[in-house]
């Protein structure tokens, strides 16, 4: 499903956010990124995405040659995938439902299609009765579950989350780590980067550890150790 | 790209040139004093050109008799006119209004004329040819009559008017040029703020997987928007500008009557009007919209 073979990035400044990474995951799993901050989690999800390029490497995503694709190819990577943010990247002047319907438009999904998976994803995280309503008027943990329909809505064999719940308060960021859980449960690969100590040892899912851009560990149902948030213990 | 792709393209452009209203307006304002600009030039170009098509249908000609000709000499060259069916109409200028049009034209300085009658002036026909073809060898015919001193022919004129109007139409060719240049730097401005104040937006359309054109296309549909709807206003301003002129013109008798110079009727133009308005909005639309997203939409 992924696939890094000996990646390295370096950014244009000199900064090295990743050292000769290899990492696999498998269809079905769901895995949590964790390290402190800077480590480099970021820049590794932003390769999957294609955000960024390789400084060396390969990369392979869902099928994707991501490390050698043209750029006219990248959207339909992304289409393939499902992200979420920390920052929920809704679009402000459409409604919740247009939200999601707009993952399916850009698919030139049909309008049949899109009636009808809309309100399930929408089912899905609870967010049925908001349909109408615009981001700004959603809180946060609202705002994050229709960027998770969103993500849902072209039943993505892939999910990506970079610390989606960030921005949210400990009870809410539960709910969408539970919604993250039902998602995988359904099939879905996913793949979270976060800080959030109390929810990776809770949920005893695979924890890859990231430090100053090296994997330094790689554990099935994992913690998030004390190292992770440090960025001085390591190396 | 499906049917229903292209209906979203256009919804999102018509959305957001309504939310831009500010910018839209004044971009759409100086697309309909650019257009409004290239309508005086193209009523005016149509007008001489139809003004000249006509005098260059009916070319008058003058024919002169020698002086000392009598009534009768005169009457002769008269019939030979009168036979010739290539002649539509002519009208008998004797010695008298000649001179009276001699002493009009002199004005103040008719002194001059001053022992003078009207014995010493020629009488002439004017003539009007039913084709323009016939004026060469009319000209040679009525030269070869006996009696006929010389034929004058209003060919001169003609050909200086060509002249202006082709100089005339080149000036504001480029009058024209520079601004559609103007209007085509607006919009792509206009473009430009609206790229700016949604690159949020663009951002997550491209994190979402929308293709380049994906985001592209309904910025150049709001181009393309504001131009045409600055080719409707021009249309609208211009042609009822148009028709207040032409009823002045009506209304100014000798003008009218002269039949020198005649205006089209704005009916008989405005297509032509609206269909170079439109293409012409639509390609700077269309222009200024590429130019700006090459520039400042690098998705
Ligand atoms: N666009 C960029 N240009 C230059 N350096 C960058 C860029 N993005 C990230 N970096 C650097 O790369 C390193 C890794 O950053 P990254 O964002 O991947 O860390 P992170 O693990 O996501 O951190 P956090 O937990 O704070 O989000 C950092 O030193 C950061 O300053
Ligand atoms: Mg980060």
């Amino acid at each position: 499903m992924v696939e890094l073979k000996g990646v390295s990035k370096t950014y244009p400044n000199g900064t090295v956010a990743l050292r000769d990474v290899n990492l696999k995951i498998e269809k079905g799993e769901f895995v949590f990124i964790v390290g402190p901050s800077g480590s480099g989690k970021s820049s590794l999800v932003k390769l999957l995405l294609k955000e960024e390029d390789v400084t060396d490497g390969e990369v392979y995503v869902n099928g994707y040659d991501v490390s050698s694709m043209t750029r006219s190819e990248v959207p339909y990577l992304r289409r393939s995938l499902g992200f979420v943010f920390q920052d929920f990247r809704l679009l402000p002047n459409k409604t919740v439902y247009e939200n999601v319907a707009f993952a399916m438009i850009i698919t030139e999904a049909l309008p049949k299609e899109i009636r009808r998976q809309v309100p399930m994803a929408l089912a899905l995280v609870g967010l049925s009765r908001k349909a109408n309503m615009y981001p700004s008027q959603l809180s946060g943990g609202e705002q994050q579950r229709v960027a998770l329909a969103r993500a849902l809505a072209n039943n993505p064999a892939l999910l990506i989350a970079d610390e989606p719940t960030g921005n949210l308060d400990p009870e809410t960021s539960w709910e969408i780590m539970k919604l993250l859980s039902e998602v995988n449960h359904r099939g879905t690969t996913v793949i979270v980067a976060t800080h959030e100590k109390s929810i990776v040892d809770e949920m005893k899912k695979r924890v890859v550890s990231i430090s100053k851009g090296l994997i330094v560990r790689d554990q099935e149902k994992g913690q998030y150790r004390d190292e992770d948030k440090n960025n001085q213990a390591y190396i | 790209m499906k049917i229903r792709t292209i209906r979203h393209i256009f919804k999102e452009g018509f959305v957001n040139s309504y939310r831009n209203k500010l910018m839209s307006l004044a971009s759409i304002a100086i697309v309909v004093a650019s257009l409004i600009v290239f309508g005086i030039f193209l009523l005016l170009v149509i007008n001489m050109e139809t003004n000249i098509e006509m005098w260059k249908e009916q070319p008058q000609l003058e024919a002169f008799c020698y002086v000392e000709l009598d009534n009768t000499q005169v009457q002769m060259v008269e019939d030979v006119i009168k036979k010739d069916d290539r002649i539509l109409q002519y009208e008998r200028v004797d010695k008298e209004q000649a001179f009276a049009k001699m002493r009009d034209k002199l004005g103040k300085n008719s002194a001059i004329l001053e022992g003078y009658g009207a014995e010493i002036f020629p009488v002439s026909f004017i003539i009007r040819l039913k084709d323009v073809s016939y004026s060469d060898e009319i000209v040679k015919a009525l030269e070869g009559v006996s009696g006929v001193e010389k034929v004058s022919y209003s060919q001169d004129t003609i050909e200086v008017i060509t002249r202006v109007s082709h100089w005339f139409k080149l000036g504001s060719g480029v009058m024209i040029m520079i601004f559609l240049v103007v209007s085509v730097f607006i919009i792509s401005n206009t473009i430009k703020l609206t790229v700016f104040a949604r690159r949020k937006e663009i951002n997550i359309m491209k994190y979402i997987g929308a293709t380049d054109w994906f985001i592209r296309w309904p910025f150049v549909v709001e181009g393309v928007i504001i131009s045409i709807v600055g080719a409707i206003l021009a249309l609208v301003i211009s042609a009822y500008g148009y028709s207040l002129l032409y009823d002045k013109f009506a209304q100014d008798l000798f003008l009218a009557e002269s039949q020198l110079l005649s205006l089209v009727e704005i009916k008989d133009v405005w297509t032509q009007l609206a269909s170079s308005y439109v293409i012409i909005a639509t390609m700077v639309g269309a222009t200024g919209s590429f130019i700006s997203l090459r520039r400042h939409l690098k998705v």
